[in-house]
């Protein structure tokens, strides 16, 4: 929690070059008797590119939707991209990447969050559930199915962020009114405005109780 | 045709969409795909003097980069014909063609790497050089320093004496702005472009037209028709802004041609600011003279609007004005000014929403000189024909909307005297307005497949970017084939099916839903030709029965003439050994419009409160009354007049585009920025439609509906927040700033 | 972005370490800002310190403070029974602020430490002093509706963005911070700075310092007469236009003391010492709240853009006081 100023700047630059130029010489010679496999391919390719981008590279282990992975990512790489562009999980969906819309929202330890803002790196060991998550196999959730009977939705993009965040909101125990629920699925922008029909869902569901 | 529809019309895409497995544009699996990241210009006027571009193609996991010095050639861009003139509407930005500069953030660089983390960060390496002009970006300039756009179509446009308002018992004049306003749809506009081979292409889209999508790309590329496919089963949200192919997918092919590998290209949420399209600014001037008691004698309607650098773009913002009221005299005129900007689009409710705001508002002010309610200033003036030309309408059931929304909304409670009401210590207003938008009827072709196992399969190549179109049709077909909904299902979303039209205009459901009507009672013919052969209609061998002999009754085929003597269409099939019937029908507007017109109308009633002390206005009840001919599919027509509403919220209150006249720079191209209605800002919407079938327009009855929802909106809150407050607010959106 | 270096922390003193040794490192934690800058090219750390492991997630009481760990979510504190009994005030500003999912995310330590939301300073095209130093001030003369009318420059005039900050300022916490010197604290008043003619720096914390936490003396006095008034374009998630955390210790309709801050008006949280001076031992009138109002407003300065703030500021100041003592 600094506050030093650090916009790109020519000399930073510089720096992440003969870093980068450090780790292409230097990562052949030392690294490949203790390489793995994709290393050395690499290495025989002279792909000093590729070989390079893999010791920046961090391990992470993660659990998303009771499956667990192995998985080595650029630090950069926030969650949403991992979960859409390598685990192929595109159900979880990208509406501003700014964590200004909500439909990235995924639960990570049961927490809803932005995985728009989220770096992948940092949830290592952690649980994350995405929309493809949520139903028991071909039994929807009573969220999802509330959704549908409610005509919760319009173009659909916004859904999964919608349903993510009021099953949270409603496990929160802020699905006490109508207003209340306003107030707490604020963070989750509808376009197409189902946001009446969404109230009337979770509602719904809050109505039932049962474990959700 | 008796036509039924199931009133519980669920979505059909539900069960996808609800679980995340709905695929949209950017989450198609194409094996080997690549990314591709656009950098825009930094400056809104000049052209590119040097690109430095060596840091980016140095980059780890870049593939190309891409600029109008290495870009390859796109046959269908050609100069223009007359280089002194502004270019029709269509043309679009010919993207990476040369150095001009037409408008900030344009498109100059397309970076291709092998993930998106590299891609994005090699675009921030690349470096311009400009030779910078002096951007124009001052809307206010528009017929200053700014010359109107010439050409036929700007001119004036006069019913009557143009000047007869002013010479009235009773007159007003007033100005109205709406500002930029941006379509932001949910989904980020995206494109998958893979060439299959030199001269063969498959795109996965957002598009609002699989077909129209199909054909820019035919016209650019100067490719066969059946070697582009386009795919869009899903689009998230379009509202207008995926009506047309823009510069970023033809980027993606160029992209994609260069590297020999498929391209992903994903708008990032503040380019979708920037080059696919927006609610242009525009200024009007409103005129408006009345007898003593109330009786229109003249409107004036001006409108100034603006453009990009190199293209026009038009739309009917003061048509309203010609033929919203029995009037004798009106005067539009209506001109467009080019800034540097890029290209507006249609917006929901285009044209229409813009100028109905001005005279919807106008409207208001006039009824508090006269004294008179609102309603009733409308009701007097009401069109029993269509003004501008004297023919009658093919149905107009408006009187009944009104009828319908005064009841639901508690209309007679108000006190007309401004700033009467109040709760605590808020001020509370109500306010109305009326929408119109021509209800039409285009080409489709649909083609529809029953199986031997009792299944139908209707196809068009249409997209649906949400208001329900599959589900719209699937109630058409089950009510023309009288067979149970959950048996069929209607498939859309790729271009290789029979064409279907683009989804805009609040034409779909009429257009389509024709073709769909067609398609199916094609097939009922078949069936019933197969079906006059059957032993289970003959009691002897003299009976004759011919195929207008039957009825289709759930799912049988059934004697008219004797109820118990039916066939199950599944028993058809086999007992005649096919396993399938199909029908392709083509549908167009018939002769019968010829002397008629037709138009979807909605009144919106709205209450506000007014915190006297912050500005802060909460929209505390809406009711919209449609006359939008036969509703076809009870739930998703609701929600469409909801989020219409909640669009309408997002104008009136709070949806505003700027730009940086010093740099000619939009400076809240993000969501914090720019803000639209979440939550918080929405109370219960109430929809009811008049649900009166349009008896010419088309077979099913339906006008359309996706425009009016929003059209008038934005003045009805502006005129309740006047009932509250006494302020009358003319340039949208009715920020806190603006009531203290 | 680019392909920074990730270390996650195993201490406190790993983390003060890695800041002394590497002068492009930054700490994240909930990241819901850094990630955002850092995205758009504004920051572009070349290491970044993982502190979420650290012990610094506690809320406990100890005589009359209530210490909150620097990582303790937003989300957490707004929910915490010890908080909402103390601290009304608190939970309404939190609850003011961004929306549920951030504020699961967002932390105490970097709710303080979030940049402005100035538009300018977003756009790395543009001049801002914040940004890069010596570029210029692209918001005044430009579109400064959301900017300061109090203590600006002419070098910036940026608001500070946080809900959470203002009620802080209200309750006179100080933050407790770790660096290579050892460990000191900051009154909250002295925490974030005005622009002055170093807009680039935010607040008073060392290079290679890390917030831990924050206490709050305990002043029931003040809890039963509290509240967060927030001001904005829309009704939720959303940037104040202004904000007021206002708590009264009143006896009977008598104003004994008062404790009044605002957002969205300054570099920092504006706390309105002369307004608070003015009611200590008035009634609790709207007069005197209109003239508490118009002596907060004494220094006001409206830029092109947001005259109405003028206006907006006494307006909100008085109907916070209103709403507080609309049922005494």
């Amino acid at each position: 929690m600094n506050d030093e100023q650090s916009p790109i700047k020519k000399e930073q630059e510089q720096m992440h070059h003969a870093r980068r130029n450090f780790l292409k010489q230097s990562a052949f010679l030392s690294a490949l008797a203790i390489a793995p496999p994709a290393l050395v391919k690499a290495a025989e390719k002279n792909m000093d590119e590729q070989a390079a981008a893999f010791f920046e590279q961090k391990a992470l282990k993660l659990e998303v939707n009771g499956k667990p992975y192995q998985l080595s990512v650029e630090p950069r790489v926030t969650l949403l991209d991992l979960l859409r562009e390598q685990l192929h999980l595109t159900g979880t969906k990208k509406g501003c990447d700014f964590g200004q819309c909500g439909a990235c929202t995924v639960h990570v330890d049961g927490q809803r969050v932005l995985s728009c803002m989220s770096l992948a790196v940092m949830q290592d060991g952690k649980k994350v559930t995405t929309i493809e998550g949520l139903a028991k196999g071909d039994k929807l959730h009573p969220m999802q199915q509330a959704f549908i009977t409610h005509d919760g939705f319009q173009c659909g993009y916004c859904t999964p962020g919608q349903i993510m965040s009021a099953v949270a909101c409603v496990r929160e125990g802020h699905a006490g009114s109508a207003n209340e629920i306003r107030e707490y699925m604020s963070g989750n922008i509808c376009r197409c405005g189902a946001y009446p029909n969404i109230v009337k869902a979770i509602m719904e569901v809050k109505e039932k109780g049962g474990n959700i | 045709m008796e036509n039924f529809f199931y009133n519980d019309d669920d979505r059909v895409t539900g069960p996808e969409v609800v679980t995340g497995k709905a695929t949209f544009a950017a989450e198609h699996q194409v094996p080997g795909v690549t990314y591709g990241v656009l950098v825009g210009s930094n400056i809104a006027n000049g052209s590119i003097s040097a690109l430095d571009t060596k840091a980016a193609e140095r980059a780890p996991g870049v593939l190309a980069v891409i600029s109008h010095l290495n870009a390859p050639p796109v046959p269908g861009y050609e100069p223009p014909k007359e280089p002194e003139k502004l270019p029709a509407g269509g043309k679009g930005l010919q993207v990476f063609s040369g150095p001009e500069i037409y408008f900030n953030g344009q498109p100059i660089v397309l970076v291709i790497a092998d993930t998106f983390e590299r891609a994005t960060y090699a675009a921030s390496l690349v470096k311009a050089q400009y030779q910078t002009n002096k951007p124009q970006t001052d809307f206010t300039e528009a017929g200053k320093s700014v010359e109107a756009v010439p050409g036929a179509r700007y001119k004036d446009n006069i019913r009557g004496d143009a000047a007869a308002y002013k010479t009235a018992p009773v007159t007003l004049e007033a100005e109205y702005i709406v500002p930029v306003e941006v379509h932001n749809p949910m989904e980020l506009h995206a494109i998958i472009a893979r060439w299959d081979a030199d001269d063969k292409v498959t795109v996965y889209d957002k598009t609002q037209g699989v077909k129209s999508t199909q054909r820019s790309i035919v016209s650019a590329f100067k490719l066969k028709e059946e070697n582009v496919q386009v795919f869009a089963p899903f689009v998230g949200g379009g509202f207008g802004s995926a009506l047309r192919t823009w510069p970023h997918e033809i980027a993606a092919l160029l992209g994609a041609k260069k590297i020999g590998r498929p391209v992903k290209l994903v708008l990032t949420r503040n380019q979708m600011f920037l080059m696919v399209g927006y609610r242009p600014y525009t200024l009007q001037k409103i005129g408006l003279g009345a007898t003593t008691d109330g009786k229109l004698v003249g409107i004036s309607h001006q409108a100034d609007s603006i453009t990009s650098m190199y293209e026009e773009f038009t739309e009917g913002s003061v048509n309203v004005s010609k033929i919203m009221y029995a009037c004798p005299n009106v005067f539009t005129r209506y001109h467009i000014y080019p800034f540097n900007v890029s290209t507006p689009t249609w917006m929901r409710g285009p044209g229409e929403a813009t100028g109905t705001f001005a005279l919807e508002s106008a409207l208001d002010e006039l009824s508090y000189k006269l004294n008179m309610d609102p309603v009733e200033l409308r009701l007097l003036n009401y069109a029993e024909t269509d003004p501008e030309t004297g023919k009658p309408y093919s149905s107009k059931f408006l009187k009944e909307a009104f009828e319908l929304g005064v009841e639901a909304f508690g209309w007679k409670q108000r006190n007309p005297v401004v700033g009467s009401m109040k709760e605590g210590q808020l001020q509370v207003g109500y306010g109305m307005a009326t929408g119109v938008f021509g209800a039409y009827r285009g080409v489709a072709k649909a083609v529809a497949r029953i199986y031997a196992d009792g299944s139908l399969v209707v196809q068009s190549a249409v997209s649906d970017s949400g208001p329900g179109t599959a589900t719209a049709m699937v109630q058409v077909a089950a009510s023309v084939m009288n067979m149970p909904k959950d048996k069929i299902s209607f498939e859309l979303g790729d271009a290789s099916m029979p064409p279907g039209p683009t989804q805009g205009g609040s034409a779909t459901t009429s257009t389509l839903g024709s073709a769909v009507f067609a398609v199916c009672t094609s097939l009922q013919e078949k069936m019933a030709a197969l079906a006059v052969k059957n032993a289970v209609f003959y009691a002897n061998e003299l009976d004759e029965i011919k195929p207008s002999d039957f009825i289709f009754e759930d799912g049988f085929i059934v004697l008219a003439s004797d109820k118990s003597k039916k066939i199950s269409y599944t028993e058809l099939l086999k007992q005649n050994k096919v396993n399938q019937l199909e029908a392709t029908e083509e549908s167009r507007p018939d002769g019968k419009m010829k002397d008629y017109v037709a138009y979807s109308y909605s009144v919106h009633f709205v209450k506000v409160l007014v915190n006297p002390a912050t500005g802060m206005v909460t929209v505390d009840k809406v009711v919209i009354a449609g006359d939008a001919g036969k509703i076809i599919s009870p739930k998703t027509a609701e929600s469409q007049m909801i989020g219409g509403a909640v669009g309408g919220i997002g104008m009136a209150l709070m949806e505003e585009g700027i730009i940086d006249n010093r740099y000619g720079r939009w400076v809240n191209n993000n969501f914090a920025d720019y803000h639209v209605p979440v939550h918080a800002d929405v109370p219960p919407i109430q929809a009811i439609f008049v649900n009166k079938p349009d008896p010419l327009l088309n077979p099913i009855g339906a006008k359309g509906m996706g425009e009016i929802a929003l059209i008038g909106f934005a003045a009805a809150v502006a005129n309740a927040v006047y009932h509250a407050t006494g302020k009358r607010v003319r340039d949208l959106p009715i920020t806190p700033d603006k009531l203290i | 972005m680019i392909n920074f270096d990730y270390v996650r922390a195993a201490s406190q003193k790993a983390v003060t370490d890695l800041l002394g040794k590497d002068p492009t490192a930054k700490i994240i934690a909930g990241g819901t800002n850094l990630v955002d800058l850092m995205k758009r090219g504004v920051e572009a750390p070349e290491k970044l310190i993982d502190i979420t492991r650290l012990p610094l997630g506690k809320i406990e009481q100890v005589d009359n403070l209530v210490h909150i760990g620097a990582l303790v979510p937003n989300s957490e504190l707004a929910a915490h029974p010890l908080i909402a009994e103390k601290f009304p005030l608190l939970v309404q500003a939190l609850h003011a602020g961004a929306s549920p999912q951030l504020r699961n995310m967002a932390t105490v330590g970097g709710n303080m430490m979030q940049r402005t939301r100035c538009t300018y300073f977003y756009d790395t095209v543009l001049p801002c002093n914040k940004r890069k130093p010596g570029s210029g001030c692209a918001a005044i003369g430009g579109h400064n509706r959301m900017h300061a009318i109090f203590g600006a420059s002419q070098n910036c005039i940026a608001v500070h963005p946080s809900d959470m900050c203002v009620a802080l300022a209200a309750l006179e916490a100080k933050v407790m911070v770790s660096g290579n010197k050892g460990e000191r604290k900051i009154l909250f008043k002295d925490f974030h700075r005005l622009p002055g003619d170093t807009p680039a720096q935010d607040n008073n914390l060392q290079r290679g310092e890390l917030i831990t936490g924050i206490s709050i003396p305990l002043a029931e006095r003040f809890s039963k007469h509290a509240t967060y008034l927030k001001v904005r374009d829309r009704h939720s998630y959303a940037f104040a236009l202004v904000s007021v955390a206002a708590a009264l210790q009143l006896d009977g309709n008598k104003i004994q003391d008062a404790r009044i801050a605002m957002g969205g008006v300054a570099h920092k949280p504006w706390r309105l010492y002369a307004a608070e001076d003015f009611l200590k031992g008035k009634s609790a009138t709207t007069q005197n709240f209109k003239e508490a109002a118009a002596l907060a407003m004494k220094d006001a300065k409206a830029y092109e853009g947001n005259h109405f703030k003028l206006t907006l500021a006494p307006n909100s100041i008085v109907q916070a006081l209103q709403t507080i003592t609309r049922n005494i």
